[in-house]
């Protein structure tokens, strides 16, 4: 939260007075100038959070978030024109073959505005919400090479401008960014390891005249790195704090017009093929003061920030490809006939499609909800739930696709078919905007954190051996394991859910409740040194994920049941089949947490691995060896 | 038994020498020792497996022995030339020649598996399968249940476990001909056979049980020999084993040939690290040598070490809560691990100082381990800083480095080595000065 509220102070314009109804573009044209430079309320309420301490925070997630209908006018306007683009002129599979972008197609880009879509309008572009935003990734993402060159301009590499630059810098830079005259890359990863800043050697000295940075160093795996024109390139620089000189990460913009910027070759990778990535180097790069981003010494709070603000599209990408991949497939198993009948009556296939089309709708629901939670005023942290939407929404595209793929057999197993290459450009979800498995840290142990703070004093009494608080643990255990039921208010009389999903709100209910013993009794057994439990911290993250998941769901159907969108009761039946399905894993992961949980395997699978690691090589004997 | 056995020893040891003047190749003579009992016996058709009709003509007076037979001596004469595996199969061929029956075959056999290992076949699974073959087959069988309930031919029976116990001891592992022979000469529930059993149960079991197996073959090569040993007393994976020298002799000043030790160290990245991060104040020692058994070979070897790093000079890094990009590293929390979910040992922790590196060398002299200290400096440059002292044990070097202990300088007086950088040079001035005060 620290970082967000400092944050919000560098960018106070964008907490305007606007009323604190859904729907409000916060980033629109009008959220420019700053008004007010204090907050008359700041909304400290987190939902994501709150799940750790059993608590569901309603206010935040329901009604599901919704945008105003001029604001829908004004997207469809721009949705019509780059699906028509994305259709008619985007060639893929040329893409993908030459590995690059054709200059006429980028061109395409840059004149819809999609190179500035979050750059308020007073710099150049089209100074969309994050909802809106959302929508769009959905069209670009059906190419991958364009969505990530997209995403890595303006989800990362401008964004660093847009939220801690000064106006002088975004009066500077931002115009000719948002065109797509200059194209802007993020480079922080170093050979070394990605999330490691201890691992950052480029270095920022001042010029002995103290006009200017002199940048040193190399960074890696820079996408846009070949064609990018300005950079965000973070550095150590020398700080000093409370008079002792420090090493400490600062942001800098840089020019390749400044000279001493070095692009390696292009890697040829497995998908994503047609996005540049490369290493860029610095040798003694001129930077001027006045392109350091904040303050000297800032730099990693802005990095996370830029990190942590960027991922929620990849939900709504994701969607966006599963849709059109289950109107490719659906064609084919329609017609497609075997023993007489189509593929889509076999019960395998049919299965498939149900895959697809659940996934596809959480991945949705998850998206546009955080979406709308950032759209918000106030400087809402929904880092959490960006997270979580980017780990599940990586994790069930590459199922979709894979699965996609498989319904089509050989045939989609060719490059005839464009699924092999939504399969390779899909690879790289879980892996970029930070792996599945350090996202999965970053949600488990804050919400640790968040909720450790507020249990430990309960906990230290309970260790001290309070009576009347342990035997009203105890009460609270037996009721639960009596089959009491755990009523958050969500339905009944005035709850937030439509009566046609009172079943899953209330297994929604139940699962929150015991996520919520769940924390406490992890924090009880294992307090700070949680940290190395990775495959506990996996589950709760899993659980978690799946909980807001629900939530997600559960708020979009009942929205919809509500106001009578066209098929909701298709919706229904899949927030009922997502939510059954969810509780059940959730309640067996609850179940592994549990201490001598005898579904818990870990002991073995981390025997197993030191096994493994310790000889280099798979351990077991060839079965052909014989000893006699 | 051993009577008997001794018994034979004595015979053979005097009918070797006295033993009759061989007769020319071919000649007829007494084909047997025993030649009545023997044809009466002839019904009994033993089942055997063939051998060579000709008898080679060093074996040819052994026929004329009326005494019990003199097996020892069959072994010497097959080892006039060569002690090999050809001359113990023609010991083994020539009494299978001699007696139809077989007579004294499990004196023949005992003395047998006695002189195994002079011919180098105690580990050769064809000739103790060779020697089952010696036993007449199907007559030590039990026919009936009387039979089998008592120790049937019990010294057979012994004989035969002593086969096996033999080819356990050398680690043989019987194979199928082995079994075959018991089930032929003793039947399925024998002694000997049981005794193959058990073999075959606890052998393979306990085949793959060291998981640092030596091999049989030592290498000869001494620079082989100790990449082997170091890379296994390092047991890293990364560690890196370099030569530093290798054995070669060159004419000295003086003219006369002087050998060059080899020098073999090894390190890993691990090790370099620590190093690395060495307090340069503090010295370092090379100590040893060390023993190292691989199998029945001893070999020495030398570390290179620091003490460790008392309490108070210790410094912890501190906690950079901007270290990690993506997640905490550690929480901001005032709850410790529950009792019950402490799964850690009591361990005493003994504060042992860290070892950098390790070596093996021809020679075990100051001179020769300084090289290799100048040979790791190229790697880990903090040991130009760093002042080395030398605590070496007098005793192993006067096994190994004999022979060059006239050219050796006497360790008092320090003389710059060739090959040694210039501020090694400096270092050894300053050296032998501490580590007697350090010593005495």
């Amino acid at each position: 939260m620290n970082v967000h509220r400092l944050l919000a102070l560098c960018r106070g314009a964008r907490l305007g007075t606007r009323l604190a109804a859904w729907g409000v573009r916060p980033t629109g044209r009008d959220a420019v100038e700053p008004r007010r430079s204090f907050q008359t309320h700041r909304r400290s309420l987190a939902y994501a959070k709150d799940l750790f301490l059993g608590q569901v925070n309603q206010n935040e997630v329901f009604p599901y978030p919704e945008i105003g209908n001029e604001e829908l006018e004004e997207l469809q306007q721009f949705v019509a024109p780059v699906d028509k683009f994305f259709t008619e002129e985007v060639d893929s599979a040329r893409i993908d073959q030459e590995a690059r972008i054709p200059p006429e197609t980028l061109n395409g880009l840059k004149e819809l505005g999609l190179f500035g879509i979050m750059v308020p309008e007073e710099y150049g572009g089209l100074g969309l919400s994050n909802t809106m935003y959302a929508r769009l990734a959905e069209i670009t993402s059906l190419d991958g090479s364009i969505a990530v060159t997209l995403a890595a301009h303006q989800a990362i590499g401008l964004k660093g401008i847009l939220i801690a630059g000064n106006e002088a810098q975004k009066q500077k830079y931002l115009p000719k960014l948002a065109s797509g005259e200059h194209i802007a890359a993020f480079c922080l990863t170093e050979p070394g390891s990605g999330s490691d800043a201890a691992s950052i050697k480029t270095r920022a000295t001042l010029s002995e005249d103290g006009t200017h940075y002199l940048l040193n160093g190399s960074k890696i795996w820079i996408s846009n790195g070949g064609m990018a024109d300005v950079m965000t390139v973070f550095a150590r620089t020398e700080v000093e704090v409370d008079g002792v000189k420090k090493d400490k990460i600062s942001a800098f913009i840089v020019e390749r017009a400044f000279g001493g910027v070095v692009s390696g070759k292009p890697e040829d990778k497995l998908g994503i093929r047609g996005s540049n990535t490369c290493e860029v180097s610095f040798e003694n790069v001129p930077v001027p003061l006045e392109n350091v981003i904040g303050e000297v010494g800032s730099g990693f709070k802005i990095a996370m920030n830029i990190l942590n603000s960027g991922r929620f599209s990849m939900g709504s990408s994701s969607a966006g490809m599963i849709k059109k991949l289950i109107e490719l497939t659906a064609e084919y198993a329609a017609t497609r006939k075997q023993f007489d009948k189509s593929l889509s009556e076999f019960g395998m296939i049919q299965e498939k499609f149900a895959v697809m089309a659940l996934n596809a709708f959480v991945m949705e629901s998850m998206a546009y909800l955080t979406a709308g939670m950032m759209d918000r005023p106030g400087v809402p942290d929904c880092s959490l739930e960006a997270a979580m939407v980017k780990v599940f929404s990586s994790e069930g595209g590459w199922i979709c696709v894979s699965e996609a793929l498989q319904v089509l057999g050989g045939l989609g197993y060719t490059k005839n078919y464009p699924f092999e290459r939504y399969v390779r450009d899909c690879r790289i979800l879980p892996i970029f905007e930070g792996t599945n498995e350090i996202l999965r840290m970053y949600v488990a142990l804050t919400g640790m954190q968040y909720a450790g703070k507020i249990l430990t004093t309960k906990i230290k009494e309970m260790k001290k051996g309070n009576v009347t608080l342990a035997l009203g643990m105890v009460g609270k255990k037996l009721r639960s394991s009596l089959g009491g039921t755990v009523d958050f208010g969500l339905t009944g009389k005035d709850g937030v859910v439509h009566p046609s999903l009172a079943e899953s709100a209330k297994k929604f209910e139940q699962n929150v409740a015991l996520f919520g013993s769940t924390v406490e009794s992890l924090l009880y057994r294992y307090g700070k040194t949680i940290v190395d439990e990775q495959l506990i911290l996996k589950r709760v993250a899993d659980v978690l994920i799946n909980l807001y998941a629900m939530t997600a769901v559960l708020s979009r159907v009942s929205r919809s049941i509500s106001i009578g969108l066209r098929n909701h009761d298709h919706e229904v039946l899949l927030a009922n089949t997502f939510c059954g399905e969810a509780f059940f894993k959730n309640n067996y992961w609850m179940a592994q947490l549990q201490k001598n949980s005898p579904e818990n395997n870990d002991a073995n699978i981390k025997k197993i691995a030191r096994e493994v690691l310790e000889n280099r090589a798979y351990v077991c004997s060839h079965p052909l060896d014989r000893t006699y | 038994m051993n009577v008997s056995r001794n018994l034979v020893l004595l015979l053979g040891r005097r009918a070797g020498p006295l033993g009759a003047p061989p007769r020319p190749p071919g000649a007829p003579g007494p084909p047997l020792g025993l030649s009545g009992p023997g044809s009466l016996q002839a019904w009994r058709s033993f089942r055997r497996s063939p051998v060579c009709s000709k008898i080679p003509a060093e074996f040819a007076g052994k026929q004329e022995d009326k005494s019990l037979v003199a097996h020892d001596d069959l072994f010497e004469r097959a080892s006039r030339d060569v002690r090999t595996k050809a001359a113990f199969g023609r010991a083994v061929d020539v009494f299978l020649k001699r007696d139809i029956r077989r007579r004294g075959h499990v004196e023949f056999i005992y003395a047998a598996l006695k002189r195994m290992p002079e011919f180098g076949v105690e580990r050769d699974l064809d000739v103790y399968n060779r020697l089952l073959d010696v036993f007449p087959k199907e007559v030590f069988v039990p026919r009936n249940f009387i039979q089998r309930m008592f120790n049937h031919f019990p010294r057979q029976q012994e004989c035969g476990v002593q086969v096996l116990e033999q080819m356990e001891n050398y680690g043989v592992l019987p194979n199928v001909q082995t079994k075959v022979l018991l089930v032929q000469v003793f039947g399925e529930k024998s002694h000997p056979f049981r005794k193959y059993q058990r073999l075959m149960y606890w052998f393979p079991r306990f085949r793959h049980v060291n998981p640092f197996p030596v091999p049989c073959q030592l290498p000869a090569d001494p620079v082989d020999l100790a990449r082997l040993s170091l890379a296994r007393i390092a047991n890293d994976r990364d560690a890196r084993v370099t030569v530093y020298q290798l054995p070669a002799t060159e004419p000295s000043e003086s003219g006369a040939e002087r050998t060059l030790p080899h020098i073999v160290g090894v390190q890993s990245p691990a090790q370099m690290e620590l190093l690395s991060r060495h307090d340069p104040r503090r010295p370092v020692f090379v100590e040893g040598p060390f023993p190292l058994w691989l199998r029945t070979t001893c070999v020495q070897y030398y570390v290179l070490r620091a003490d460790p790093v008392p309490q108070e000079l210790r410094v912890e890094e501190p906690y950079d809560p901007e270290r990690c990009l993506d997640y905490p590293l550690q929480l901001d929390l005032d709850l410790d691990r529950d009792l019950g979910d402490d799964e850690s040992f009591d361990v005493e922790d003994v504060d042992e100082g860290p070892v950098y590196a390790m070596c093996m060398a021809g020679q075990g002299d100051q001179a020769t381990l300084n090289q290799w200290i100048s040979g790791l400096q190229e790697q880990n440059p903090v040991l130009g800083r760093v002042p080395t002292l030398f605590r070496l044990q007098a005793g192993s070097r006067e096994l190994q480095a004999e022979p060059d202990r006239v050219r050796r300088p006497p360790p008092d007086e320090p003389t710059a080595e060739p090959g040694v950088p210039v501020e090694e040079e400096e270092e050894e001035e300053a050296e032998p000065r501490r580590s007697r005060g350090l010593k005495q």
